[in-house]
């Protein structure tokens, strides 16, 4: 089954080339990675539920020995990839029309179907040759897709920005690698784990450290998010799609990976700051990602940075797994990652369905800047309602699964008071505050989006003549939508397919399907009972119509004009604008956003500066990672390889001085060493 | 499990909780007049208001989409769900299985959410005013509630409201020292929750001031009825949670007649002594500017940081 689900994505991958640039080329490009991913599906759910599988394959890559070893954790991911892909693949379908009639979309299909294998060979790889092999056909195959609208300037210079940045993580993780190599003599993930936990001290942290850059950088994490907010927005929407809702789960599954099995985490306080280390860095990306959310005014970047602050959650929720582990809280320490587990799935499903509902927008409108939107929910119908499904469970609220994951994450970060360390406790309880302001930032970060989008009256043209998207986009989006409500209403099942993938002690639901939270006592300390409270809320529901039906009689509803103070003439030009209603957090946190802004006026007379012929206002907001961290980073290294250039003059007598030097200079080490 | 008798315990004390928050409604207005030497309306006058409301016709901008017509709606729902999960004569709600103190506040969130679109789906400044204002207030606020029920979570060990209240019925005024704290931090909260003054001015409707009334501005008939009541609501909601964490006298641990004639009667009393109190300080402080806020905000979330490094010193 694993072989078939491979060599559907890669028939995906061939038919695209073959099937040129027909009227039937989109199903040959998309329908097998469709079947490919629910087999996948199906395969994951097997493994998880059943035995792992193992497939070794010699001699498929000569001298290397290909290791293939889906175990509980690989099948979770694997489910998740299957899950999105299939979603993403059925909305590629009417989105690539697009790319159709401008040019050829063979490419863009291999491309696809290279990107989705790769990523499911990435978690079943057990060797970390191949590993690091497939995880560069990753990132090579979603670069080419970050620059596949490669007409714009833009685009290209944020692809090259993810080049480089993936690239400095595939090194720290190769780093990583290298140094359990050195202790095992063997690249194998097998041998790597049985005598991880024997590893020196300082090899493990090391091999922690590294892997933390490395998928770090995959994943996200402030101040390695650079890349994030500039190649998602340049991608094709259902690129964008699947990098965010996918891709840097990779980085969240190589965190894993390493923490549970390579680094050999032990049961000791002193491995303890590795969760420290991830809370801190989880509590900063989830702050900084929201921060800059609220404020952006590109819908695809917006989403970009919401994605850098989800992956905050995860890694705080992975960060206090790893500190309950530490202290050997072993219950605590699977309710942490269940939730961390669990919030990355909930993630993969919204942020999925909301980077599809922004292709859809950007696809119908041809703008993604929030200023040049709005009044879509009457043009487009479907899209509004799914987008509001997911800006709803993104940010957090019930009965949403986006909320009970944010519950489990907080209800982990509650039960630190049982650490028995003071100073654990007092600064996990600090990292309390960073998240609580995320929640309620992501509330308001999805207002604007949505509101700005598709709410009030159009504030363009181009937002004027819009139809709904083709029907395959909106079945795409409803498959994740229906999933997030889904994992909201019953969540028990998704915390026990995680819990039995991860091979945790398992959380049985309470009654009425309740998550109910037991101290070391047994006390139900908390409890949620989601299927109760989306029957209470239909009960109200139904309760309130019928009270005001009785109380009120029948009234009738008529439409008016919004209510103009008596001036008339309200128009689009006086409605609050994105940049407006962000207007006061931007001044709340000004120390962050450095906001600045200037206005320019044009008097009819200059003696009188009241009647005035033009205004032109600018504000702008500025990124203090690049200004202080990047810029500088990237200046000294061009000063010092604009030095180095003066060895090169370009004359063959030089160069041959230099292989001169060389060789005497290996000589003498050689000679040395030996001695 | 839960028996017939729990459900109706607990329908019984989310009845009381919607029955009487506009009386609270009313209270406050009648102390705020005779603190200002007005005379003021009766303390029955938001009941008439609303069943006045409820049988007028309606007036909806041409501009808004169902968005706007649904919303008064969700958030009726929301917040008279989270009144399910609150305990009123008894120091335990039956619901509290399903829910916890988080799920009240997310239910408020969803609530919040709601209302902030249908602000910005009538496309006029007004709306768009009061959604930017409380965007800024509640994502300083939801915090500031989340970080409050953490010191009262550990303290009592654990989020369930019934635990909460259960352990807290026992015991004297505050006896842990960081529950004072905490207690400053949810006052704080609710007067920024529930619209009061230096937050918002319940009372008027100059651009200057509004928050939540900027929102709800183009709203006529049933649906303004039900925004008005569920904010009544959402208000006896958190002045039940300061009560039920922070004054948990005279709350029975099991149903019974007389118990739960006594728990009525103190909670009534209780609610009453501190809608009093908000509305005699509402009296005597001004509203203040939008960007001053944020600092009080930080006084909340200060002391509930505070309460905690109190906690586990």
């Amino acid at each position: 089954m694993f072989e078939a689900i491979v060599l559907l994505f890669l028939g995906g991958a061939v038919l695209a080339l073959a099937s040129g640039n027909r009227r039937f080329s989109v199903y040959a490009i998309y329908l097998p990675p469709m079947a490919g991913s629910a087999l996948a599906v199906l395969f994951s759910v097997a493994v998880i539920t059943g035995r792992p599988f193992s497939w070794a394959a010699q001699g498929v890559v000569p001298f290397f020995h290909l290791e293939i070893f889906v175990d509980g954790i690989s099948a979770f991911f694997m489910l998740m990839i299957g899950i999105i892909t299939f979603a993403v693949s059925l909305y590629s379908i009417g989105y690539s029309r697009e790319y159709q009639e401008a040019r050829r979309v063979q490419a863009f299909g291999f491309l696809f179907n290279v990107f989705v294998a790769s990523m499911f060979l990435v978690v079943s790889s057990n060797n970390g040759f191949f590993f690091l092999v497939f995880w560069e056909l990753m990132s090579l195959a979603s670069f080419f897709l970050v620059i596949y609208n490669h007409e714009r300037e833009e685009n290209i210079r944020s692809g090259m920005t993810y080049l480089v940045m993936t690239h400095i993580g595939t090194a720290f993780i190769f780093v990583s690698f290298l140094i359990g190599y050195l202790q095992t003599g063997s690249l194998s993930f097998d041998s790597m784990r049985g005598s991880s936990t024997s590893f020196p001290f300082l090899a493990k942290n090391l091999i922690f450290v590294f892997a933390f850059v490395g998928f770090g950088t995959k994943a996200g994490i402030v101040p390695l998010h650079t890349w994030l907010p500039r190649a998602h927005p340049a991608a094709p929407s259902n690129v964008s799609a699947l990098m965010s809702a996918v891709m840097i789960k990779m980085g969240i599954y190589g965190l894993v990976r390493t923490l549970f099995g390579l680094a050999g985490l032990g049961a000791s306080p002193e491995y303890a700051w590795w969760g420290v280390l991830l809370i801190v860095a989880g509590s900063a990306s989830a702050l900084v990602g929201v921060l800059y959310a609220v404020v952006e005014r590109d819908i695809k970047r917006a989403l970009a940075y919401s994605s850098i602050e989800n992956t905050g959650i995860i890694l705080i929720g992975l960060g206090l797994s790893v500190v309950f582990a530490s202290y050997h809280l072993v219950a605590l320490s699977a309710l942490a990652l269940v939730a961390s587990m669990m919030h990355a799935v909930n993630h993969s499903f919204f942020k999925g369905l909301l980077f599809m509902g922004a292709g859809s927008v950007v696809h119908a409108t041809r703008t993604g800047d929030l200023e040049r939107l709005g009044g879509l929910v009457r043009l487009m119908p479907w899209t509004s309602l799914l987008f509001l499904v997911g800006a709803v469970s993104i940010s957090g609220l019930p009965p949403s699964n986006g909320f009970v994951s944010e519950w489990l994450v907080l209800q982990a970060l509650l039960s630190s008071s049982q650490i028995p360390s003071t100073i654990l406790q007092i600064s996990i309880a600090f990292a309390s505050l960073p998240l609580a302001l995320t929640i309620g930032m992501a509330a308001a970060t999805f207002v604007r989006l949505f509101a700005m989008t598709f709410l009030s009256k159009a504030r363009s043209k181009l937002a004027l003549n819009v139809g709904e998207v083709p029907r395959t986009m909106i079945a795409g989006m409803a498959i994740l939508a229906s999933a997030c409500l889904f994992l909201g209403i019953l969540p028990s099942l998704g915390i026990s397919l995680s819990a039995s993938a991860f091979h945790l002690q398992y959380i049985p639901p309470g009654p009425f399907d309740a998550v109910s939270l037991q101290n070391a006592s047994g006390r139900s300390f908390a409890g949620l009972s989601m299927p109760v409270v989306a029957i209470m809320l239909s009960c109200m529901a139904l309760a309130s119509l019928g009270f005001v039906r009785v109380m009120g009689g029948r009234t009738s509803r008529t439409a008016g004009g919004t209510w103009d103070c008596g001036f008339g003439g309200l128009d689009e030009r006086m409605e609050y604008t994105a940049t407006s209603l962000s207007q006061p957090i931007r001044a709340v946190f000004k120390t962050l956003f450095r906001p600045h802004s200037e206005s320019d006026r044009e008097p009819y007379e200059q003696a009188n500066p009241y009647l005035v012929r033009s205004v032109r206002f600018n504000s702008s907001t500025r990124n203090i990672f690049e200004e202080n961290l990047y810029n500088p980073l990237v200046s000294s290294t061009l000063l010092v390889l604009d030095k180095m250039r003066k060895i090169q003059t370009g004359k063959i007598n030089s160069y041959l001085l230099y292989i001169m030097i060389t060789i005497i200079l290996l000589l003498l080490f050689v000679r040395l060493s030996h001695a | 499990m839960l028996s017939i008798s729990d459900v109706v315990i607990g329908i019984l004390q989310a009845a009381v909780i919607m029955a009487l928050s506009p009386l609270v409604t009313g209270i406050m207005r009648k102390t705020k007049a005779r603190t200002q030497k007005r005379a003021g309306a009766g303390v029955l006058q938001p009941y008439y208001d609303i069943a006045k409301l409820l049988r007028k016709d309606e007036v909806v901008s041409d501009q808004s989409s169902w968005i706007f017509r649904v919303s008064p709606w969700i958030n009726f729902v929301a917040i008279g769900t989270a009144a399910f999960f609150i305990p009123v004569f008894l120091a335990y709600s039956p619901f509290g299985l399903a829910g916890d103190l988080l799920l009240v506040i997310g239910l408020f969130a969803l609530a919040r959410f709601f209302t902030m679109l249908a602000g910005l789906d009538v496309s006029s400044s007004f709306g768009g005013l009061g959604s930017s204002r409380e965007m800024m207030l509640s994502s300083l606020l939801e915090p500031a509630a989340f970080l409050a029920v953490f010191v009262v979570a550990v303290t009592y060990g654990g989020t369930n409201i019934s635990t909460i209240t259960e352990a807290a019925s026992g015991s004297a005024l505050l006896p842990h020292p960081q529950l004072i704290f905490a207690a400053i931090a949810m006052f704080v909260v609710m007067l920024g929750e529930t619209g009061r003054l230096p937050f918002d001015n319940p009372a008027t409707h100059l651009e200057l001031t509004m928050v939540h009334e900027a929102m709800a501005l183009e709203y006529s008939g049933k649906s303004l009825a039900l925004v008005e009541w569920s904010q009544s609501i959402k208000q006896l909601i958190l002045f039940a949670l300061i009560v039920d964490m922070f004054v948990p006298w005279a709350i029975p641990q099991y149903p019974g007649p007389m118990a739960v004639g006594l728990g009525l009667s103190a909670f009534v009393v209780k609610v009453a002594v501190l809608a009093a109190g908000v509305a005699f300080l509402e009296s005597s402080v001004a509203k203040w500017r939008l960007f001053r806020l944020p600092d009080l905000v930080s006084v909340a979330i200060a002391s509930s940081m505070i309460g905690l490094v109190f906690y586990y010193l």
